[in-house]
């Protein structure tokens, strides 16, 4: 069907040189849209431009929590019609032992980053009428885990920035949503995996009664997000969890 | 740096919910029973914020005992 067909459209993606981002990017050519992609890992920009094409994969090298290289990366772009939130970090501190340092260190990527380029985009008016905004969330925003209480915060802190923004934007037809994904196979993952046991991360495979989700999982729900299919859904939020949260055990 | 036992100290005083479970060089912590994830995390927030040090999770997972720990510290200083 055309409606989810993303045809001569543009989308900035952050995070797009690996993971959930590199993923999407990979969808949003498959359904015909070119990518801006913004990301600091300048060799697997460069093999994903060799992949898909330079007419359908054009990319900045910058690091987002450097603010004069992302001004200038922003104002480098042309008018798309929607941005990908992927980039994000993840790092685990228990409750008593967050400090000021910890705060910004995962607000800053997770969430600064995020409402400041958005922000510059819609002032700037580079976001097209009909344009889209999507941001990745996680399920731990809603249903936190042990360490998390940096990571979850910042996103909880996203979704509801995401609400502001679909009201605000609604007049241009703009919209936002937020997608919240458990856990995903990405290399982060793989990284987890390494570091626990392989008793543990089978254990609590078992949580999750579709099993760990892939990264295309995500990419899909944000192509459904990005194309005129979902042109009546804004200020929501998709989770995809395979199951997860279902049960209360 | 401190000497092992007063990092034994610190150490016991962080993870004080872990009862009647004597610390000493030799303690293999995976072998203390109630241990957890959450303490893994404690340990590693702990050395972050006394002694300035990351070690991330693939490092802890290839240390055991008490010592382990105190000599990685050691050697990242």
């Amino acid at each position: 069907m055309d409606i989810f067909s993303l045809d001569k459209k543009k989308y900035l993606v952050t995070g797009a040189s690996s993971g959930i981002g590199a993923t999407i990017c990979n969808a949003i050519v498959e359904s015909k849209g070119k990518v801006i992609a913004f990301a600091r890992r300048k060799e697997l920009l460069k093999n994903m431009q060799q992949e898909l094409g330079e007419d359908n994969f054009t990319f900045n090298v910058v690091d987002l929590l450097e603010n004069d290289e992302l001004n200038i990366a922003l104002n480098d772009i042309p008018k798309i019609d929607g941005v990908i939130h992927a980039a994000g970090i993840v790092k685990p501190y228990p409750v008593k032992f967050i400090r000021e340092k910890n705060i910004s260190e995962i607000f800053k990527l997770n969430f600064e980053a995020p409402v400041i380029i958005t922000s510059y985009l819609l002032k700037q008016k580079k976001v097209n009428q009909g344009g889209s905004i999507v941001f990745i969330s996680s399920i731990s925003s809603h249903f936190p885990y042990v360490g998390g209480a940096m990571y979850v915060s910042s996103k909880a802190a996203l979704e509801a920035y995401s609400k502001s923004v679909a009201l605000e934007a609604a007049p241009k037809k703009i919209r936002s949503n937020c997608i919240a994904p458990g856990l995903v196979k990405t290399e982060i993952f793989e990284r987890t995996l390494k570091a626990s046991s392989d008793e543990h991360m089978k254990a609590y495979e078992e949580k999750y009664p579709l099993g760990y989700g892939e990264p295309e999982d995500v990419a899909y729900s944000a192509i459904f997000l990005l194309s005129a299919a979902s042109r009546w859904i804004t200020g929501t939020c998709i989770n995809m969890d395979g199951g997860l949260t279902l049960s209360s055990k | 740096m401190d000497t092992i036992d007063i990092f034994i100290r610190k150490l016991r005083e962080e993870l004080d919910d872990i009862e009647d479970q004597e610390f000493n060089p030799e303690t293999s912590f995976r072998d203390i029973e109630d241990w957890s994830s959450m303490h893994v995390l404690i340990l590693i927030a702990f050395i972050d914020t006394e002694y300035d040090i990351e070690v991330n999770a693939e490092e802890f997972s290839n240390l055991s005992t008490i010592n382990d720990v105190y000599e990685l510290i050691n050697s990242k200083q």
